[in-house]
């Protein structure tokens, strides 16, 4: 992406992975700007978005990496919810200290991630059947463990003041701090897949995996990786959630699944990977959660709220499409861009 | 490999006569949800708790769970046919979706099997089908208590937050809050929720707070299960409004009822899961065993409603599982 950013010309910006994505979230705002009023427009309408792609957006950045990687993880529906129990059984059942909760939270989000990856890297098996079975398995793990060690499957924790601040309160009672979470996410992955080798090694196992491999590029090493990092944060969004609603259930996050990987695509991200940006997927998961939250501020029937979100997001997702084709079509007169 | 196979044989002839002493008693199929819903794993722990009961009877449990809620109706009707299939001596069923199942029933009642329905069904289907019994809550009637305790402690228009719109006993949940607010002059109307929402606490508590902020006269939220009455304290909070809107809420966990020992919440009502399970079981085994048989027709675990009055032995409760 370096070669296009020095050449700051118009053509070169509407080529860039994010134009579409941009395009779909100003539509989608401006829609529901007009219908849904000065209430959609304030600050704590913004925050009606913000707080739901904060924790969607958490868990996309990684998966919107992977998908650019080739891969997909959906043993995120159960990570999630396995990071709320355990930092829940721990901290809120056992009374252990918060920082253990936590640290045991994200311990067991790393260890699926490697196993995932491993698995992925080990049996050539496809990554989508990979998680669906570790889906699977981790959800009767939760299940039977919580049943076990506290004869529930709903566990309450009162997290101390320190832990609530940093995870669970909202600033000027609005704001979840989770947002702050949210862009440090975003700088980091921005940062791995935009400025360091492993961003090159990221998009070019996506384009063609073998032919990355014997270019010398670690593929194995970056794909685990890259399973422990969406591990490690739906672990997080787990945690974080169960602090923030004082309350951790079994069966939860089942949606985040779906929602993250439309997220991730409304961004720009190519389903069969090699082509996407860390921006591409925030804009992406922001137009998803307007699209979701902003119909609450409108005065349609929430009836019909299933259908709007599906009109709104094959628009945006169009948009995206056509700004890719003109990206993916562009050959400059001195050689081939890179995609 | 000799041994292996001795291995296998021991196992396989042990495996028979622990198959032929389960025979002796009465085998009964139960029909439940998912082990990790919370609300079943009440009703899970009745079912084990009595199954001690028709084990000294010498008899055997057998609990047939579904593994997901999509296609509820028709996946139960499977079970209760594999029960059949299994020769339950009595089978003891939820009647989710009367469509799919009561078919499923009947060809259970044809094949000589005796049927308990618990749980949902109500008793009227119960005397249709010719089950023993029906125990359980009735949606309706619990919404109308509902209704009528938001009423009686001075909310005029509550929202119904539905996450799962379209299912028959969340309509009359919500159908039944909003008569009974609707007999003192209050009204109560529905907020569905898209598919995308559910099980994400943000997305449902940012909804309940993009409503509240949209429509000012609004002083109660009702939720249709414990999770969800989570997010909705959360949504009202971020509104500004934990003073004047009301939190009530069908079924409960451990943080709901902290909040109405606290006051942050009014009432939770409670359709008593782990009686259903228990009284389902154990009124089976005595059926089938020695013909006892209640003479109340159907029997109601609830509505209960579980406020500041009882909230100490509710919580005491909660803590061993039982509530």
């Amino acid at each position: 992406m370096s070669n296009q950013t020095r050449r700051p010309a118009l053509g070169n910006l509407l080529r860039r992975p994010e134009t579409g994505s941009l395009l779909g979230l100003v539509t989608v705002f401006v829609f529901f700007a007009v219908f849904g009023g000065a209430d959609f427009a304030s600050a704590t309408g913004a925050a009606s978005w913000l707080n739901v792609a904060a924790s969607l957006g958490i868990v996309a950045l990684p998966i919107g990496l992977l998908m650019i990687a080739g891969e997909l993880d959906i043993s995120i529906g159960s990570m999630i919810p396995a990071g709320s129990m355990a930092v829940a059984i721990v901290s809120g059942h056992f009374h252990a200290p918060i920082l253990v909760g936590i640290g045991t939270a994200l311990a067991i989000g790393a260890v699926v991630g490697f196993i995932n990856g491993v698995l992925v890297v080990r049996t050539a098996v496809p990554s989508f059947i990979v998680t669906l079975g570790t889906l699977f398995a981790v959800a009767g793990l939760v299940l039977g463990l919580s049943v076990i060690l506290t004869g529930t499957t709903s566990v309450g924790i009162k997290a101390g003041p320190e832990a609530k601040w940093l995870l669970g309160h909202f600033i000027g009672g609005t704001f979840q701090v989770t947002i702050f979470w949210w862009i440090a996410a975003a700088l980091l992955f921005g940062f791995v897949l935009h400025y360091s080798h492993y961003g090159n090694w990221i998009l070019a196992m996506g384009g063609d995996k073998v032919s990355a491999r014997n270019a010398g590029i670690p593929t194995e090493r970056v794909t685990i990786l890259l399973f422990m990092c969406s591990g490690v944060s739906a672990a997080f969004v787990g945690l974080s959630q169960a602090i923030l609603y004082n309350s951790a259930q079994v069966s939860a996050g089942q949606s985040y699944i779906f929602n993250a990987i439309i997220s991730v695509v409304v961004g720009g991200v190519l389903l069969t990977g090699g082509y996407g940006s860390v921006v591409g997927i925030v804009l992406g998961t922001i137009t998803f959660a307007i699209v979701n939250q902003g119909i609450y501020y409108t005065g349609f029937d929430a009836n019909w709220a299933s259908l709007i979100i599906g009109i709104l997001l094959l628009l945006a997702v169009l948009m995206n499409n056509t700004f890719r084709k003109l990206a993916l079509a562009y050959s400059p007169a001195r050689g081939k861009s890179r995609t | 490999m000799k041994h292996v196979v001795k291995l296998l044989l021991t196992a396989a002839v042990i495996a028979a006569t622990a198959t032929a002493a389960r025979a002796d008693g009465a085998k009964i199929a139960v029909i439940g949800g998912k082990a990790d819903d919370p609300f079943f794993a009440k009703i899970k722990k009745g079912i084990d708790d009595a199954a001690m009961v028709v084990k000294a009877h010498g008899g055997a449990v057998n609990y047939l769970q579904l593994q997901t809620y999509d296609n509820i109706g028709g996946d139960a009707a499977n079970l209760i046919r594999t029960a059949i299939a299994q020769h339950a001596s009595v089978i003891a069923a939820p009647d989710w979706v009367a469509d799919s199942e009561d078919e499923a029933y009947k060809a259970a009642t044809a094949a000589g099997i005796p049927v308990m329905l618990y749980n949902a069904g109500g008793g009227d289907k119960a005397k249709e089908l010719g089950a023993i019994n029906y125990i359980g809550n009735e949606e309706y009637p619990a919404g109308l208590a509902g209704g009528a305790y938001f009423a009686s402690h001075g909310s005029k228009n509550v929202i119904c937050v539905n996450t799962v719109p379209g299912a028959g006993n969340l309509e009359a949940r919500c159908k039944g809050i909003s008569d009974g607010i609707a007999k003192s002059g209050g009204k109560s109307t529905q907020l569905p929720l898209p598919a995308s929402s559910f099980g994400n606490p943000t997305a449902v508590a940012e909804a309940i707070k993009a409503t509240l902020l949209k429509d000012a006269s609004i002083d109660g939220v009702a939720t249709i299960s414990a999770g969800d009455a989570d997010s909705a304290a959360n949504g009202i909070q971020q509104a500004g409004r934990t003073s004047k809107v009301k939190l009530g809420t069908f079924d409960m966990n451990e943080t709901n009822l902290e909040r109405i020992k606290e006051g942050t919440q009014l009432f939770a009502i409670d359709q008593q899961p782990w009686l259903q399970g228990f009284l389902a079981v154990s009124l089976s085994d005595g059926f089938v065993n020695y013909g006892l048989k209640t003479a109340t027709p159907t029997i109601l675990t609830g509505p209960g409603i579980v406020d500041a009055s009882n909230i100490d032995a509710t919580i005491a409760g909660a803590k061993a599982g039982y509530r």
